[in-house]
């Protein structure tokens, strides 16, 4: 009994320490957990969650490890950290661009827990870009901004990017935080159009736009602006270009100009991007130093291409006005467009081709072939005024179905293929050129069968009057005249008078001489009569029209019968 | 329509001394440009600017052959299919702006004529500006469209635009470590100069890419 006593209490004193909360720790410390990143710029800070509740002397140790890098490190900043969050620098990291593996494990004495990863990241990814550092001074219009980059100078997150940060700036006036103005300025920059002797309050943001990412705001700083100077600036910079000279304009105004002079001057626009003060590089422009009128005139070999910034600032005797505002100004977008050179050709008897060729002198410009052109086209006739305009991307093209014997004239420009640039050259010479008389075999054709079809019915008219003529001359008709009848209403004796055309020569019988007649007559008598039967059939056939000579002929054949008896 | 006389581009003397009695029209802006014609612009830009490269120097001094490096220049960002217009933008604008940072330090002067780098810088600048104008003009349009469809796009759009930028990002920070390595001497300089120039090359053969919707 006392045995099993003592078993049982040495139990008991083993598994004492299980019972006790202190001792729940033991060898096997659970690891942290949710351990997370965030990036500020070049500080990282790395949080986690402790597993399991709160315990005393427990500490927390990171490493890292890179690919490339082999073997893990430790983590400098976050070596036995009692609170569950370390902050380390990129600064010894040897390229943010990398993939970077963490883990953590807790601590207590000498034992460890297991070790926790945080999922592997790029630390450029996940960085947010911090507040920028930003310095006022006041003109009277305008406020200097000096913005420092995020970072540290000797920053490795940010190292890639010192000249590519842009920044946000949202201004407002003090009394009336309503109106806000937001613009997107350079490191070194001006804020332009504001009102003298005001506050204006603003902060910064930066942000690298191809990464996409926007920096927190800076804190809020506000300037007065100062009293308004004696000396207005000049306002409204324009340039523009004509032949070999580029002209400076800007409008100023003021009491007493008698006095008044203008410096112009010109700096490379780039510069601005790149950190750093740049006051220095500001250089004069040629022919605008002390100028006594609002512009001046200079060559246009004192710019090679490129952008410029461009200022103007007025002085009167002793005391100088404040520089204007800025202009930036492009040398490729002065260039003189040339205008085309047209040729036009006849096609066949109806269309004219047109080809665009450019002109020499525009061979040897750089400035505008950078920018492809399209033509437009004016083609009008002669003699009218109205017109066809037509845009043209092509160099050569026709335009068929034309008018023939028409002149047509045609002149074109040049124009840059943009919606928002219209920049154009002036119109070409106008060139013009005659179309043939038109569709001659068509027409002819047409008009010759017309004709054809005329002259014949005319022709047959002509050839049927003429033959009447010519009938009427040389082949009279048989028939009397109609008075002729009137005069003769007898039949008989009218048939003796005008029986012309019968041939009665053939009827006429031997009738006094009778004996020889008769014999012969006798013998022929019956011959005879069927001589006559038989010639008065024949002649009847000739002649059926005339009854009365046939009876006459009976009358003589009656006579004839009644004597050889 | 662009012309393709590439070969033609840009020559010496940037003087305009030759014009005939023509008056040139007036405009407001820098550059009232079109951003439909991007890539029209950058393609011709871009071709001026490796000209500039090339023009800087003679040739390749031969006793700096040994100390050249491959600098793995990640041709694959813009042979794969890119589903967004934008993210080629912004690869042609990463480009850009690594290389303007490139020329824009002091360490060269003795290298290369400050002529020539004078014109590298405002060429680069140019290429610059014409790219930052039209991704502003982007964004704008895609201010309201934004808030609805960032939560769903804004996860796969990363991943794939963000990854391109990061792989070009690393091939310039090899180029800058390179330099800073070499304590920017002449070997240096013109080892990254000839890179520069396959890089610009190999951007020049893809602005087609920035044509495409």
């Amino acid at each position: 009994m006392l045995a099993l006593l003592g078993v049982a209490t040495l139990m008991l004193v083993a598994g004492a320490p299980w019972v006790l909360p202190e001792a729940a720790e033991g060898t096997n410390l659970k690891p942290p957990e949710n351990g997370e990143v965030s990036i500020i710029d070049d500080s990282f800070t790395l949080k986690w969650n402790r597993s399991g509740g709160y315990f005393k002397n427990v500490t927390f140790s990171a490493e890292y490890q890179t690919p490339g890098m082999g073997n893990w490190r430790k983590l400098l900043g976050c070596q036995y950290v009692t609170r569950t969050e370390c902050s380390f620098s990129s600064l010894h990291l040897r390229s943010v661009y990398e993939n970077i593996k963490l883990r953590i494990r807790a601590e207590k004495g000498n034992s460890t827990s297991q070790w926790h990863e945080v999922p592997p990241f790029v630390p450029f990814k996940k960085a947010q870009i911090g507040p920028p550092d930003v310095r006022l001074k006041a003109e009277d219009k305008a406020i200097i901004v000096n913005i420092s980059p995020p970072g540290t100078k000797d920053s490795t997150m940010w190292a890639m990017d010192q000249s590519n940060f842009l920044y946000s700036l949202v201004i407002w006036e003090n009394s009336s935080s309503l109106e806000e103005r937001t613009e997107s300025v350079y490191s070194r920059d001006k804020i332009y159009r504001l009102s003298p002797e005001t506050t204006y309050c603003l902060k910064v943001r930066a942000e690298l736009r191809s990464s996409r990412k926007f920096g927190v705001y800076s804190p809020v700083s506000c300037i007065t602006t100062t009293v308004e100077h004696k000396l207005p600036s000049p306002e409204n910079i324009e340039i523009s270009a004509e032949n070999q000279i580029y002209v400076l304009k800007w409008d100023y105004t003021f009491e007493n100009m008698t006095d008044m002079t203008f410096q112009a001057q010109w700096l490379h626009a780039f510069l601005k991007k790149i950190p750093g003060d740049h006051s220095d590089k500001w250089k004069q422009i040629p022919n605008c130093e002390n100028v006594r009128t609002t512009r001046c005139v200079f060559p246009q070999s004192v710019f090679s291409k490129g952008i410029y910034s461009i200022r103007v600032r007025a002085a009167d005797g002793n005391t100088t006005s404040l520089w204007s505002e800025e202009k930036k100004f492009n040398t490729e977008m002065q260039t003189v467009i040339f205008p085309p050179v047209i040729h036009v050709k006849l096609i066949g008897e109806d269309s004219l081709r047109v080809s665009i060729g450019a002109p020499e002198e525009s061979e040897n410009k750089s400035g505008y072939q950078l920018y492809p052109l399209i033509y437009e086209v004016v083609f009008r006739e002669n003699t009218s005024n109205a017109e066809r305009r037509v845009l043209e991307k092509r160099t050569d093209f026709t335009f068929p179905n034309l008018k023939p014997l028409t002149v047509y004239c045609v002149k074109a420009r040049a124009l840059v293929e943009s919606n928002r640039w219209n920049k154009s050259s002036v119109f070409s010479d106008t060139v013009c050129e005659e179309t043939k008389p038109g569709n001659t075999s068509k027409a002819w054709l047409i008009a010759g069968i017309c004709t054809a079809v005329f002259s014949i019915v005319v022709v047959i008219y002509v050839v049927k009057a003429l033959l009447r003529c010519v009938s009427y001359v040389f082949f009279p008709s048989s028939k009397p005249p109609s008075t002729i009848d009137e005069c003769f209403s007898e039949k008989p004796l009218r048939n003796l008078l005008l029986s012309t055309s019968e041939e009665q020569t053939e009827r006429c019988f031997i009738i006094e001489n009778t004996s020889t007649v008769t014999t012969i007559e006798e013998t022929d008598q019956i011959g005879e009569d069927y001589k006559k039967y038989s010639s008065q059939t024949s002649r009847d056939s000739g002649n059926y029209s005339n009854e009365d000579e046939n009876s006459g002929s009976k009358i003589s054949e009656g006579l004839l019968q009644e004597e050889p008896v | 329509m662009a012309t393709d006389d590439d070969d033609d581009d840009d020559d010496d003397d940037n003087d305009d001394d030759d014009d005939t009695c023509l008056v040139g029209l007036f405009f407001t802006g820098i550059f009232s440009l079109d951003c439909t014609l991007l890539n029209v612009y950058q393609r011709r830009v871009i071709w001026q600017n490796l000209r500039l490269l090339s023009r800087m120097s003679n040739s390749f001094p031969t006793e700096c052959l040994s100390e050249s490096k491959a600098f793995e220049l990640p041709l694959e960002i813009l042979s794969d299919a890119q589903p967004l217009k934008r993210d080629i933008k912004e690869a042609f604008y990463e480009m850009a702006i690594q290389a303007f940072n490139i020329f824009i330090q002091d360490t060269f002067q003795s290298t290369w004529e400050e002529k020539h780098l004078r014109q590298l810088q405002i060429g680069l600048d140019e290429q610059l500006r014409y790219l930052e104008q039209c991704l502003e003009e982007e964004e704008e349009e895609n201010e309201d469209m934004k808030e609805m469809e960032e939560e769903e796009r804004k996860h796969s759009r990363d991943t794939v635009s963000q990854l391109s930028n990061l792989e070009l990002r690393r091939y310039f920070n090899r180029i800058d470590k390179f330099l800073k390595d070499k304590k920017y001497s002449h070997c240096a300089w013109e080892i990254v100069r000839a890179e520069l120039k396959r890089c610009f090359y190999f951007f020049y053969k893809f602005t087609a890419l920035l044509s495409r919707k």
